[in-house]
């Protein structure tokens, strides 16, 4: 079968009328897991899973894509309008579309965001296409050390994320790494640092994390100052973006785009990684690097691209090699197995429908996203409208809920609650948490890849410069690290809440 | 001495901790790393880079930074009350229920951070309280506490 008629098939089967209400009902459902801060994809996904081994295989697949990319679509929208990142790929678009809501610009920041995504999203199915294949046997040939020297680098993107002095970045991600040490040792088995808390054994998770370190301690600054002034601006200035806006995206929603897709491939947090990456990428070379973190609409639109994008370059090592790239990838491997399908090189041969079908299906709910999220963004600017003293409960208690739900665990809650204090202390001393996010997220695997290469090579650490592709990596990671302590360059830097 | 310099001293603290944590599993060999060594390691750098920061903030102190109260000016009883009802809210969940918990939670918050009208308090949290239960407890399916009463 060639390409066109494969993908022919593949349109034909997204618009029956079963697999369509599918595609509907799974973009539905991860918009509203990825508004939802706490309620992630990985859970909806779990939830919904045994409702879909009575369904064809097409239409199980579909509807459990739907939620993903649904909830990478979702996830910005508490970003932008409370601080409360809905997912861990959403931490970064609260730096400046947070700020931005606060100034009124809210409704262009969701707009933005979700044109973003739509761009993104579709591009990187286009890619998934007609590249893919190609790319899967490239990600064949990442070792333990070529991933250290790739979390390596995504570590140096943060010395670009964080405003204020360099050592503050640097500790914060020490920091992150640490607690992504806490809990069982995965070669070893020996539980670290857990007190004897079950719940520990899995590790702190990161939800609870980033509620409290973002969502928390964003409330608790706010009662604190006199709540006559308003929290958002009482006008809201537009709700579409204008023309001055569109022109200041294009660039980032494009590259944005590229480096999701890219990076998303790669076995781990594609879409966090990449989220984070587009940030500093863009304000590497913005005119105006100091106004990040103060509400520039390029702060939204790379990183809210470039995770949209990862979703699409995450499912090329899944169904043309069968490897999952992260959690969510991993529950619909478990989906196809469980149809009797199995993932991997063979899969576009032998099940056409399972791949082209998918495929298809998210150009579709692409479309449905766009449509469904598009007429609520007048409704989510709304939401500022609520006085501030009647909207922090609520805020609080989506917190709460979001914290409880992740495992139906207090413990969940009581780290989220402890994380609001550091935060509050994080931001009353100047440092700032996005760095400690991301170590967090790459912390294990950065550790798996470290203690694998040393065991690989005998323990001698030049095994990361003698692989060409980790020393180029790490040569980049190297240059990217040098850049601050040219003085031009350190001068550009702004300080904290600059 | 300085908000930084304060800092940064604690964070030694912190680092020189976690090094001594990490002590009590194995650290290894650069060939056999065990399962301290990660966080040995992060512990070293924690220490490292408030050594510099604290440095840094030493320099600026030289310069004339002072501590600067990040207490003055704001009613920080409000944001003390919020993170005690949070851990509150927290260790009254499971014993007397989602439902419960949840009416007094908002309730308290509505009428002692910014006081409302006791109208808006009883039924701003009983509306939220329903509305926030339907949601995840009857659609999402979250499994919320159920506490003595049973919902």
């Amino acid at each position: 079968m060639d390409f066109f008629n494969s993908a022919i098939m593949g349109f034909q089967l997204a618009f029956q009328p079963i697999n369509f209400m599918f595609c509907f009902i799974g973009v539905l459902i991860g918009t509203l897991v990825g508004v939802l801060p706490g309620l992630g994809p990985v859970a909806a996904m779990s939830l919904l899973l045994p409702v879909t081994f009575n369904v064809a295989p097409v239409s199980a697949i579909i509807v459990l894509s739907g939620i993903y990319y649904g909830a990478m679509y979702g996830g910005s929208t508490t970003s932008i309008l409370v601080n409360i990142p809905g997912e861990a790929a959403s931490v970064i678009t609260c730096l400046d579309g947070y700020q931005m809501a606060r100034q009124g610009r809210a409704g262009p920041a969701l707009w933005i965001a979700a044109f973003g995504s739509f761009i993104a999203g579709t591009l990187s199915i286009v890619g998934l296409m007609f590249i893919g294949p190609f790319l899967a046997a490239g990600a064949l040939r990442f070792g333990p050390p070529e991933y250290f020297a790739i979390m390596i680098l995504g570590m140096t993107v943060l010395t670009f994320l964080a405003s204020g002095p360099m050592w503050k970045a640097l500790l914060m991600a020490a920091f992150g790494l640490f607690l992504s040490t806490i809990g069982m040792d995965n070669v070893s088995g020996i539980a670290r640092l857990s007190f004897n808390i079950e719940e520990l054994l899995d590790g702190i998770g990161l939800v609870p994390v980033v509620m409290g370190l973002f969502g928390i301690s964003e409330v608790m600054l706010n009662v604190e100052s006199s709540m006559d002034r308003s929290i958002f601006a009482t006008k809201i200035k537009n709700i579409l973006p204008n023309l001055k806006d569109w022109k200041a995206s294009w660039g980032p929603i494009i590259r944005g785009t590229f480096l999701g897709f890219f990076l998303g491939i790669l076995p781990g947090a594609g879409a966090v990684i990449s989220s984070f990456a587009s940030y500093a990428v863009e304000k590497k070379i913005s005119k105006h690097p100091e106004k990040f973190g103060t509400g520039v609409i390029e702060g939204v639109a790379g990183p809210e691209s470039a995770n949209n994008a990862a979703t699409g370059g995450a499912f090329i090592p899944l169904l043309s090699l069968g490897i999952p790239s992260n959690a969510v990838t991993a529950l619909l491997l478990g989906a196809l197995i469980i149809h009797g399908i199995q993932p991997g090189p063979l899969l576009i041969k032998e099940h056409p429908d399972i791949f082209w079908g998918t495929v298809a299906s998210m150009y579709l709910g692409n479309i449905l996203l766009l449509v469904l999220n598009l007429p609520l963004i007048g409704l989510w600017v709304k939401v500022l409208k609520v006085p501030y003293p009647v909207l922090f409960p609520l805020i609080l208690l989506f917190c709460l809920i979001g914290a409880y739900s992740l495992n139906n665990s207090i413990t969940d809650v009581t780290i989220m609650n402890i994380f609001g204090l550091i935060g509050y202390f994080f931001r009353k001393f100047r440092y700032e948490a996005a760095p400690l996010v991301l170590a967090l997220v790459l912390g294990p695997m950065m550790e798996n890849s470290l203690r694998q290469s040393l065991l690989l090579s005998d323990g001698n650490p030049l095994i990361f410069l003698n692989r060409p592709i980790s020393s180029v990596i790490l040569i980049i990671a190297f240059l990217l690290l040098a850049f601050p302590l040219i003085p031009w360059f350190n001068k550009k830097r702004p300080a904290f809440g600059e | 001495m300085n908000n930084d310099q304060v800092s940064s001293g604690i964070w030694v603290f912190i680092g020189v901790a976690i090094c001594l944590a990490s002590l009590q599993y194995r650290i290894g060999t650069l060939s056999s790393p065990g399962s301290g060594f990660m966080p040995f390691l992060s512990g070293l750098a924690i220490g490292f880079f408030s050594i510099i920061g604290f440095i840094h903030a030493t320099i600026r102190k030289n310069r004339g930074e002072v501590w600067d109260s990040f207490l003055k000016a704001v009613r920080w009883e409000k944001a003390l009350i919020i993170i005690i009802s949070l851990f509150a809210y927290g260790l009254l969940l499971g014993p007397i229920g989602f439902f419960l918990c949840t009416l007094l939670f908002i309730g308290f918050l509505l009428r002692v951070i910014v006081p409302q009208r006791w109208l808006l308090v009883i039924g701003g949290s009983l509306l939220i309280t329903v509305a926030s239960y339907v949601v995840f407890e009857v659609l999402l399916k979250a499994q919320l506490p159920k506490g003595f009463l049973g919902f």
